[in-house]
């Protein structure tokens, strides 16, 4: 394969809390530029999983490549000297963007978006500034340049950190249910700038129950459950015609529950055969 | 004996600048407590040196299980038998210090308990550690949150510099002192003195509560 194939890779990573088995050899490999949608019922370890591929969580067992290097390998853990220094431009790499958006709500928008590009990427103040507005202006937030996150909605919140992310210019993101903490109106709005990030050819990891969504952007449907990959292949074929039982079942109950008939058609629409 | 108000009137100027020295000697205080519980609060939540959590324990157990006076005197008659000749205005300020940095410790684990896990999170995932994760986005929160808290620790401590009167520090207590012992009018003259200390704490808790609205307004 060749190095595009493998520009991520998660090799048997096992995670354990005390008794529990988070991740149970949990491998997936991940090509450039490829939109990869996790699913799968709470507590089945997708946080987990996307925690790992930063080191946030490091793993009891496995290995994550981005490019073939080494991002981490259990059991080391890098939390001083050179190894974390290592670990933080790995890190400032991968963008990553949570469910409680965790915007800083001392620093205004603009200062979110600049902290980061200054300390780690070593840009100069002006520099950072000017890839922060960019950033801002991307995800629909150059009106609010100035204002305090308190001030913003949830979805410009979200919006905010994703633009914090984007900001890094990082070569994958990972997404753990962006839109999960969101009132349903502001949930299209961050839907929407994903969307065009994943046109614009970013490698993503997203962790969603948007199922319509995940049949427009994802290429490649994950579907987690106990720790482990039960199902995984192509978006048309996992939210279509899905091979396992297990599979079947949780889309009929998050179809049941999320505004069934919308998502129905949507996923309809979208289906290219 | 009647209660003649002049006594306080002529009394005023000379407490006054006692007061000055009282509010000099707080704000130095509260200032380095505040700097030294900063960095024990950076060696309890950021390092692993469990010898260092365990002597600090002690020490907040010692300094909240004693006396200030006693703190006080302590460092007063202690320093200069070790070798130490600071003189009691040094002395005073140590104590001061030693003993308000134990209460800012708590009430920074406070603060800090307030800041959300995902803080460090988004931190950490954008590749920021150490000094700039802890000076940067940690601490600055854990301020805000603690601002209500460290006011009130400051009125404690403007109050407490009375006890180093009994070190010969010449602060507003002292001043009240010197003035009634030589006019054998102590009734007038500390209502003068009540009133300076009541100004003083009272002034600095409405700052406090303008300065909390106003980040509040900020962020609403
Ligand atoms: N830091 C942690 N400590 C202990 N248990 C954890 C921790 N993080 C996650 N878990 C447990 O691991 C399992 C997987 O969690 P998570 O990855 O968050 O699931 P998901 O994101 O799919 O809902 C859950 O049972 C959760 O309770
Ligand atoms: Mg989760």
């Amino acid at each position: 394969m060749s190095r595009d194939a493998k520009f991520l890779e998660l090799i048997e990573i096992t995670t354990k809390f005390d008794t529990l088995t988070a991740l149970d050899k949990v491998s997936l490999t991940v090509a450039k530029g490829e939109v990869v949608c996790i699913i799968g019922p709470s507590g089945c370890g997708k946080s987990t999983l996307l925690r790992t591929v930063n080191w946030l969580a490091p793993p009891n067992a496995g290995t994550v490549r981005l490019e073939g290097q080494s991002v981490g390998q259990a059991p080391e853990r890098r939390q001083t000297g050179r190894g974390i220094r290592a670990l933080n431009t790995f890190r400032a790499r991968m963008g990553m963007v949570f469910q409680q958006f965790n915007t800083w709500p001392h620093l205004t928008a603009l200062e979110n978006v600049t902290r980061a590009q200054v300390v780690v990427l070593g840009r100069s103040a002006a520099e950072a500034a000017e890839r922060a507005r960019a950033a801002l202006c991307d995800v629909g937030l150059a009106d609010k340049i100035d204002d305090w996150p308190e001030m913003l909605s949830g979805g410009q919140k979200q919006r905010l950190a994703i633009a914090r992310a984007l900001a890094m210019d990082p070569s994958l993101m990972l997404l753990d249910e962006p839109t999960s903490a969101l009132d349903p109106e502001l949930v299209s709005g961050v839907l929407a700038v994903l969307k065009s990030l994943a046109e614009k050819g970013m490698t993503m990891l997203i962790v969603t129950h948007e199922l319509g969504f995940a049949a427009q952007v994802a290429d490649r449907v994950v579907f987690m459950e106990a720790g482990r990959i039960v199902e995984e292949g192509p978006t048309s074929q996992d939210l279509h015609a899905p091979k396992t039982e297990r599979l079947k079942d949780f889309l009929a109950k998050l179809t049941a529950t999320q505004m069934p008939s919308a998502m129905a058609q949507k996923v309809v629409a979208h289906d290219p055969i | 004996m009647k209660f003649d108000i002049s006594y306080t009137f002529d009394a005023l100027p000379r407490l006054f600048e006692g007061a000055l020295v009282t509010l000099q000697i707080s704000l130095l205080g509260i200032a380095l407590s505040l700097c030294l519980a900063t960095g024990l609060t950076l060696v309890r939540e950021a390092t692993g040196w469990t010898w260092a959590h365990r002597m600090l324990a002690v020490y907040i157990s010692f300094i909240r299980g004693t006396p200030l006076l006693v703190q006080i005197f302590l460092i007063f008659y202690v320093s200069p038998v070790i070798g130490l000749d600071i003189g009691p205005f040094l002395a005073g300020i140590l104590a001061i210090t030693l003993n308000s940095a134990a209460f800012v410790v708590e009430i920074l684990r406070g603060g800090l308990a307030s800041v959300p896990k995902g803080q460090f999170e988004a931190a950490r995932a954008l590749g920021l550690n150490g000094w700039v994760l802890w000076g940067k986005v940690i601490l600055p929160q854990t301020f805000i949150a603690s601002v209500p808290a460290l006011v009130n620790e400051y009125t404690q401590v403007l109050k407490a510099t009375a006890l180093l009167s009994t070190i010969t520090i010449v602060e507003l207590m002292r001043v009240s002192q010197q003035i009634y012992t030589r006019n054998y009018h102590p009734v007038e003259v500390l209502t003068g003195t009540f009133l300076m200390y009541f100004v003083m704490c009272f002034a600095v808790s409405r700052a406090a509560a303008q300065l909390e609205t106003r980040m509040k307004r900020r962020q609403a």
